[in-house]
């Protein structure tokens, strides 16, 4: 079969750095091509190339359909058939369903040029009806769910012809009920003959949706294969160039009881959730995304106080009304949204990792002490291995699992009791992925009483000592992670409604 | 990156220079500039608009801007000025236009800070609100007749050094700590940058930036008190000028406009220069006015100069993370 | 959605009706046409310049300068006027000579917001600076009667159609195209994009560039429009007449509903927030509150205006957010 794309002899370097050299990728017409990588392998560098964002170095070579052709800009990669969905969706969160799908294409080429709305409606209605899914045109984007605007962002790059998407991360806001959804649509498009591009961390489910494979390491390009002559550990050994050992961690033995939840209730949150948290101890929750588990979680930390029910912490009662109270008690939290809620990106590592411990830093008349709180810095960066060990770098320049790294340390800078902990590894790479687990139950092995958050069934099975399940608010089963299974898991996250799907899923 | 850190730091050091630079210029060619009549007033001249400025720059780190910043200082002069001529003792006079410059704050702050809108639009009305307060109390009369102690503080010196000189020094002083060596200075420049995220981290947020409105508040009195002491009178458009001049000499300073950057020495430093360009085209008998198209200028071009500087730096940063 | 943004304006609409039946009780001159039609005069000037606002607040800009671009314009076509000949040309002349006075001062503004990516209120502060302290050294601030003005023009700023003064029609126009532009044009649209989410707007194509250097060339050639009201209303140019009018303006905007992070506003709402204002002034004068006090009322309406106008937001963002409990 002729390809669509044909990507040879792809290098690019940046001042000082090769971030891609002589990579290769090739697409046939509607095929899932999947393409994997670790952080800093190159993947969003070659799709910027291809979205017209970035220049490759001289001596590549770009076809579609079998003609050389130049993306110079982003506009040139639209015109010629190629949408890429980025992480974000690039939404517009004050224009509408349909002006989200027609902006830029249908709209016209020249600024002044008259907005036919008549058109414009037609044109979205028509996407949306591809895409196979209902939405009112005149909603703005604000007010849909993720999964619904990630419909949207389908739908634009079908108004705009696409012959090829590339869908970068499209599954991690998602839950697994919405990623049964966007399966379907993507199988709708494969028949009509659209190839996709799909970038994702999840192995997994990549097995589901991908017809070939195309991986990356250190910028190089390791091969492309059929996803027939592959497996998930032979991608991770290419991945990584080493094979990676599936860690089983031993289960140590719990102490006293930290924290007791009973029949905590928010409106519009979660309601009548129980549990329990020992030292030494990390329970899972899981659940489909928005089942009320961050929401229970923020309750806990004192970001979101609930309305009713009690919390004994260590002992007392405790009445979580703010953070501030939260971390002066010993209670941890990492967030889901690293970069947004987790580190502070245009500061110091510095100033990130210490804002938590400040008082400890003071000397003479209640000033920081510079001298201890760069060692501080230091020693948590060393123990950490956060790289680059620079602490006066802003938090920008890291990568994603080092900046996991660095939330990390300014909690373990107050020695928590608790840490409570909201999707530990979303969107980081294999090898950090494994050093924070192993982190993780370190921690739990001296005393502390873990909670993690996590859709990641491999993770939740693999980390926690107990694991509940949430489901519309409420908790509705509880395993010990021995004897529990993925499946058993998804049978209650989906309980009652959805059976159809739960069983699918279990299937895949 | 430590090339990239040196350069950081020197964009503070740089202003310093020009700082220099120009005084050394002015001083070989503006005729009377090094006169001690020409030193001294620009002694004099310098620390209120020196506080304001900090008070603004300490708003713009959290990423807001107080429009309402020098109608405060207005309002808390006239109020002083009405004690004062009312017949009150000075230190009873002063609490009174601490009172209100406090209550001032406390205004904006809780808008900002505990209700959360927009600081450029709540400081928008509340400098409406002050006008007209002051307005309303003197009817658009200025106020005036002091006891001869309080004209000291303005026009008084230890030596050759003005008291308002001192005063704005340790006021520098004072910030510089706060800023870089408290908690709350810490939190006033992690929120700046990512006020969730720092909330996250357990500081509590809305308190720190309600103290900055207040802290803002204890300046612009400070600057009132030496407004009124030197020029003896107090009316509704006191120190207005310094409005928009704050906010440039913060910028020009080197304080990110969208906040969680600015330190107090590039504000002392901007401040400076704006005196000297100030004090030496009077000098050379340019109106007034053409001051304020220099300023103008000055702004613009540094920002112009931060924009290739930033654009080298990134090249840098690609190639330093590289190495 | 829609109702919620119909709301929105509504809500203004009921505050300024609700203004106006306050006003009416205190004094029922407020209801006559006389009246009535002397606030809309009065305050043309700001509307007109407040729909210029309304674009630049929507990108999550702003213009600090556009007090200072006007009175520029109206001494440049008070000067203009002295030497044009008593013909109806000369009123072509000015209106000519405004515009483009106003938008290259306009484009001077997004010239340095464009090409050297400096925040909007910065560059504003400084042409700001720069023109007003260029006006005053120019004119000494001295004030420009409007004797020497051809007759021409004094005739056009007393033309009346049904009973209502040319200066409401201006503002009307323009207000109509700003909103034909807004909502009809590729423009318009991506002015609106610009504003939800400049990242994504750039990657659908929309050049930020030249959107950028059309509010702020239009927010200058709407000055230049506002320039010759002004001339007209006052009959002379006052150099130092619209000191600090820049920030009337933008509580016009805002209280109008337009989000200052960008993203939201409509010429419907700038216009009542317009109103609300001029109606707010000359309710305070007919009910004879002392001069000196009345900013007081207008202080606190944008404070309480833009306060509850936040909390609704954040409470209908609390409201999306909730998840279904069973």
């Amino acid at each position: 079969m002729n390809h669509f794309l044909e990507m040879r002899h792809i290098s690019k370097t940046f001042p000082g750095v090769k971030a891609l050299h002589d990579v290769q990728l090739l697409i046939k017409p509607g095929e899932v091509h999947a393409l994997i990588g670790e952080n800093g392998a190159g993947k969003s560098t070659l799709m910027k190339i291809l979205a017209g964002v970035l220049q490759p170095d001289d001596g590549a070579e770009i076809k579609l359909d079998g003609e050389a052709a130049a993306i110079e800009k982003p506009l040139d990669a639209a015109e010629k058939g190629i949408s890429i969905i980025y992480q974000d969706l690039s939404l517009f969160p004050n224009l509408s369903v349909a002006e989200n799908i027609c902006i830029g294409k249908t709209f016209g080429r020249s600024l002044f040029s008259r907005v036919n709305w008549k058109t414009v409606r037609e044109t979205a209605k028509k996407a949306m009806a591809e895409v196979g899914v209902k939405l009112d045109l005149n909603t703005p984007a604000e007010r849909l769910s993720i999964a619904k605007q990630q419909m949207v962002a389908i739908a634009r790059a079908i108004a705009f012809q696409s012959k090829l998407i590339v869908m970068d991360e499209p599954t991690s806001a998602l839950s697994n009920t919405e990623i049964e959804m966007l399966y379907r649509i993507i199988e709708n498009l494969k028949a009509q003959g659209i190839a996709i591009i799909f970038i994702s961390h999840k192995l997994n489910e990549l097995f589901k949706v991908a017809d070939s494979f195309t991986v990356l390491r250190d910028g190089n390009y390791i091969g492309t294969y059929e996803s027939s002559e592959i497996n998930e550990d032979k991608l991770i050994a290419l991945m990584v160039g080493r094979e990676l050992v599936k860690e089983k961690y031993e289960k140590h033995p719990t102490g006293d009881s930290l924290l007791e939840v009973k029949c905590l209730s928010k409106r519009g949150n979660f309601k009548n959730v129980s549990f329990t948290l020992k030292s030494g101890e990390i329970v899972g929750i899981t659940g489909l995304v928005g089942s009320g588990r961050t929401e229970l979680v923020q309750a806990v930390f004192g970001l979101n106080p609930p309305d009713e029910g009690e919390i004994v912490l260590y002992g007392k009662p405790y009445k979580p009304v703010s953070a501030e109270k939260s971390v002066k008690l010993g209670i941890a939290y990492v967030p889901e949204n690293r970069q947004r809620e987790g580190v502070v990106l245009k500061q110091s590592l510095t100033n990130n990792m210490t804002i938590t411990c400040l008082e400890k830093l003071k000397y003479r008349i209640g000033l920081i002490d510079f001298s201890q709180e760069k060692r501080l810095a230091e020693y948590y960066m060393e123990s950490l291995d956060i790289r680059p060990r620079i602490p006066e770098m802003s938090a920008e320049q890291l990568s994603g699992g080092n900046q996991q790294k660095v939330v990390l340390a300014k909690w373990m800078a107050i020695h928590p009791r608790i840490l409570i902990i909201d999707e530990p590894t979303n969107g980081i790479d294999v090898g950090a992925k494994s050093e924070i687990h192993r982190l993780l139950r370190n921690l739990a092995k001296e005393g502390m009483g873990i909670i993690m958050v996590s859709s990641e069934l491999p993770e939740i099975l693999n980390v926690s000592d107990r694991i509940l399940v949430m489901r519309h608010g409420r908790i509705h089963g509880e395993f010990s992670a021995a004897s529990a299974t993925q499946e058993m898991i998804m049978s209650v996250a989906f309980k009652g409604k959805e059976d159809e799907k739960a069983e699918s899923l279990q299937n895949a | 990156m430590k090339l990239l850190k040196t350069i950081r730091l020197s964009k503070e050091n740089t202003l310093g220079f020009v700082l220099l630079g120009m005084f050394l210029l002015m001083a070989l060619f503006v005729p009377n500039f090094l006169s001690a009549g020409n030193i001294k007033n620009m002694m004099f001249q310098l620390p209120e608009f020196g506080i304001l400025s900090l008070a603004m720059m300490v708003v713009i780190i959290t990423s807001g801007i107080d429009l309402s910043l020098t109608y405060r200082a207005a309002l808390s002069g006239v109020i002083i000025a009405m004690a004062l001529s009312a017949g009150a003792a000075i230190p009873v006079a002063i609490m009174f236009g601490l009172l209100a410059a406090v209550l001032c704050g406390l205004l904006n702050g809780f808008f900002i800070a505990i209700v959360g809108v927009s600081p450029i639009l709540i400081t928008l009305g509340s400098m409406i609100l002050f006008e007209s307060i002051s307005l309303g109390l003197t009817k658009g009369n200025s106020v005036s007749g002091f006891p001869p102690e309080y004209r000291v503080i303005g026009n008084g010196a230890v030596g050759a050094v003005p008291i308002s000189l001192l005063i704005f020094l340790l006021v520098a002083v004072i910030t510089a700590m706060l800023l870089n060596r408290t908690k709350w200075g810490r939190g006033v420049y992690m929120a700046g940058s990512n006020p969730v995220a720092t909330l996250f981290s357990g500081i509590n947020t809305k308190r720190v930036l309600l103290l900055v409105y207040l802290y803002g508040a204890l300046l612009t009195c400070v600057a009132a008190v030496i407004m009124t002491s030197r020029y003896n009178s107090a009316r509704v458009d006191l120190g207005s000028s310094y409005l928009l001049q704050s906010v440039a000499a913060a910028v020009l300073g080197g304080t990110n406009i969208q906040g969680g950057y600015g330190k107090v020495i590039g504000t002392v430093y901007a401040v400076g220069i704006f005196q000297l360009i100030s004090s030496g085209l009077n000098l050379l008998g340019t109106p007034r006015t053409f001051v304020s198209v220099l300023m103008g200028v000055i702004l613009i071009l540094v920002l112009m100069m931060n924009y290739y500087y930033d654009k080298l730096a990134d090249k840098k940063e690609t190639a330093g993370a590289a190495a | 959605m829609k109702n919620i943004l119909k709301t929105k304006e509504l809500g203004i609409g009921a505050i300024l009706l609700l203004v106006c039946i306050i006003i009416t009780l205190i004094n029922p001159v407020f209801l006559t046409a006389d009246n009535l039609a002397d606030v809309l005069k009065a305050n043309a000037v700001l509307g007109i310049l407040a729909v210029g606002m309304t674009l630049i607040i929507i990108t999550g800009g702003i213009d600090v300068s556009v007090a200072a671009v006007t009175s520029a314009v109206a001494v440049a076509i008070g000067h203009l006027m002295l030497y044009l000949p008593d013909h109806p040309v000369s009123l072509v002349v000015v209106f000519a000579a405004a515009v483009f006075a106003g938008t290259l001062l306009g484009m001077i503004n997004g010239f340095f917001i464009v090409k050297f990516s400096i925040p909007p209120i910065v560059v504003t502060l400084g042409t700001l600076s720069i023109i007003s302290g260029a006006l005053l050294f120019i004119t000494n601030g001295n004030y420009m009667s409007g004797a020497n003005f051809p007759e021409v023009f004094t005739a056009f700023s007393k033309y009346e159609i049904f009973g209502i003064s040319i200066l409401i029609y201006i503002l009307l126009f323009f207000s109509l195209i700003t909103w034909g532009i807004l909502k009809y044009t590729v423009i318009g649209r991506s002015i609106y994009a610009f504003g939800g989410n400049s990242v994504s707007a750039v990657r659908v194509g929309i050049s930020m560039k030249k959107v950028q250097y059309f509010i702020y060339g239009y927010m200058g050639f709407l000055a230049g429009i506002a320039a010759v009201t002004q001339t007209a209303y006052i009959r002379a140019v006052d150099p130092n007449g619209l000191l600090g009018f820049e920030l009337t303006v933008i509580a016009a905007v805002v209280i109008g509903g337009a989000s200052i992070l960008g993203g939201n506003g409509s010429i419907a709402g700038t216009l009542l927030g317009t109103l609300l204002l001029g109606v707010m002034q000359n309710g305070l004068i007919l009910a004879r509150v002392d001069s000196y006090w009345q900013n007081l009322v207008t202080g606190t309406v944008i404070i309480l205006a833009v306060s509850y106008d936040h909390l609704q937001k954040k409470r209908i963002d609390a409201q999306t957010a909730q998840i279904e409990v069973k």
